[in-house]
């Protein structure tokens, strides 16, 4: 099964304890499955407790990318954190470790 | 009225390279230079600097920076808008007087922008019933940390900005203005916008072109997940706007510096550091980013269209800083073979000397640096011997001398630890300032210009 990585490039960064990471789809054919694959629910399982508030997805159809916004997910902020990455600069190519989701088999045909 | 308005990225950060300033500024052909300099951190350690020396307080980068910078500044009639005031514009201002007279540059204009900074107004705001409730996390017992307040500066509009240059200031020194309104003041002035008579959309697009640019180097190939392939990173150039009066722009660069601007590049930027794209809130208005076209139509050029969005908010956002308490951190590494296996045994041996020396922490985190230190629990166990794993840990505590115990402890286990323990230097312990971000009315701040002439 491909991983996210293959299809997609990221940008990750903060807003007090709040991380918000940028998935572009590498090419337009490669968009459909990002929105199927990033989802608040697979985000949220992806980092278990180091996201402790709500995970929010936003299509940006215009320019094949999604906003990825997730609440509470730092620590308490870059200056509290006791995490070494305090601006959550590497948390977006955590997200690339997301298996790509297939679409439906009746698009497929 | 210009057509076209250019304007040249100087800094994106406090520590950010001057050589691609002076690039901009030699060959880039720009009306104005924008220079950010601050973080949400920024401002509390700036304010504390200001206690300690009431001449202290601005970015102590700020007067070696326009020494290389103003002269060629002056030259060219390219005049620099920055944020590198911080928590005392007057004295920064004051110290740029100084070098533009050094240099013998007299008559420069240097205009001081005040009036972010709320310290001494919380009570005031309290009294008045602004609620104060902490954006992150719903809290609304601001009381709790209100004798701990070390700085309070509202994110403020390009309004200041744009009166000192109607003014004719050759530098714009400011605190904490919204970084946005470093590129969004100098339209406001060439093209003469307005709040009240302005399409929203206009100054939404100049709020996009700001976004794009304020973290210079961050459009232009760093940070880019494609990093390989961007060439000459360590002379890349600053990004360059060309900005129509239509509200259009096209994004480029020096030609012949290192980085790319391409579709990409752009696109990495415009996501970085956004929450909902359809609302991206600054003090000057509400970008969509949703709607926004981007067209490569030249090397190293993209065309920006069909930007837009809606007019300013009636709430500033305030961020606080307060005293938070100890963070006490070490580091030790291990050797193949079975180095994790090391890591995990000193890990338990760690927590042992914590009960021991009697630890009092609210918060205790492990990484297993080369495994897990960067993503969490999203990271896998590793399936093979590594070559080397390393041991972070970090606690928070309420003293200094609770979080010493750390390093002790860590000391400690350079004899009682593993075979192979490799320790490096110890980390001191550090003072935490957390961010406490909340909304206030924009009726509360007043921003003021005065302008000082070297």
């Amino acid at each position: 099964m491909p991983f996210l990585h293959e299809i997609a490039y990221v940008r990750s960064g903060d807003k007090s304890d709040s991380v918000s990471v940028g998935v572009i789809a590498r090419t337009p054919a490669d968009y459909p499955a990002v929105l199927r694959t990033v989802t608040p629910a697979a985000v949220k399982a992806l980092f278990g407790d180091w996201v402790r508030g709500e995970v929010e997805v936003y299509p940006m159809d215009n320019i094949e990318a999604v906003m990825v916004v997730m609440r509470r997910a730092l620590g308490g902020g870059a200056t509290r954190t006791l995490r070494l990455d305090q601006t959550g600069k590497a948390l977006g190519n955590g997200v690339l470790r997301l298996p790509v989701v297939d679409a439906p088999a009746a698009d497929a045909a | 009225m210009p057509d076209t308005v250019r304007l040249g990225a100087g800094s994106g950060f406090w520590g950010d390279a001057l050589d691609p300033a002076l690039e901009v500024l030699r060959e880039g052909n720009v009306d104005f230079l924008s220079m950010d300099y601050l973080a949400e951190l920024t401002m509390a350690l700036l304010q504390r600097q200001r206690g300690k020396d009431p001449k202290a307080g601005y970015i102590s980068d700020l007067p070696a920076h326009m020494a290389a910078l103003l002269p060629l500044a002056r030259e060219k009639g390219v005049r620099i808008v920055c944020n590198g005031g911080g928590a005392n514009p007057r004295a920064g201002a004051a110290q740029v007087a100084e070098v533009a007279r050094s240099l013998g540059l007299t008559g420069t204009k240097i205009a001081l922008i005040e009036g972010d900074n709320l310290i001494d107004r919380i009570d005031e705001l309290m009294d008045a019933g602004v609620p104060l409730t902490n954006l992150d996390t719903g809290d609304t017992e601001f009381k709790r940390i209100r004798n701990r307040v070390v700085a309070a500066n509202a994110y403020t509009d390009a309004s200041g900005i744009r009166e000192a240059l109607d003014q004719g200031a050759d530098v714009v020194v400011a605190g904490r203005v919204s970084d946005n309104a470093l590129y969004v003041g100098p339209l406001m002035h060439a093209l003469d916008w307005d709040y009240d008579r302005t399409d929203p959309n206009l100054i939404a697009a100049g709020i996009t072109i700001g976004h794009v640019m304020e973290c210079a180097s961050a459009a232009t190939g760093g940070m880019s997940s494609r990093f390989a392939e961007m060439p000459n990173m360590g002379r890349v150039g600053f990004p360059i706007a060309e900005f129509s009066r239509d509200g259009t722009a096209v994004i480029t660069k020096v030609p012949g510096s290192g980085g790319r601007v391409d579709a990409h590049t752009v696109k990495e930027h415009l996501v970085y550091e956004v929450m909902d794209p359809a609302s991206y809130i600054m003090p000057d208005g509400v970008a969509d980013f949703t709607r926004l076209r981007l067209d490569e139509i030249g090397p190293d050029r993209v065309r920006v269209s069909q930007m837009g969005g809606r007019g300013r908010p009636d709430m500033l956002k305030l961020i606080i800083g307060y005293e938070d308490g100890w963070i006490g951190e070490g580091i030790m590494f291990f050797p193949w073979p079975d180095a994790l296996g090391r890591a995990e045994k000193a890990k338990i041996t760690m927590l042992e000397r914590f009960e021991r020396l009697g630890l009092k922490a609210d918060e205790v985190q492990f990484d297993l640096v080369g495994v897990n230190m960067l993503h969490g629990p999203a990271a896998g166990v590793p399936t093979y011997d590594p070559n080397e794993v390393g041991l972070r840990v970090a606690v928070h505590t309420d003293t200094k001398a609770e979080a010493e115990k750390v390093r002790r402890a860590c000391a400690q286990l350079w004899i009682m630890g593993p075979g192979g323990t490799s320790f490096g230097a110890p980390l001191k312990p550090r003072p935490v300032i957390s961010v406490w971000p909340t909304l206030v009315p924009r009726d509360a701040v007043r921003q003021r210009v005065e302008i000082l002439e070297a």
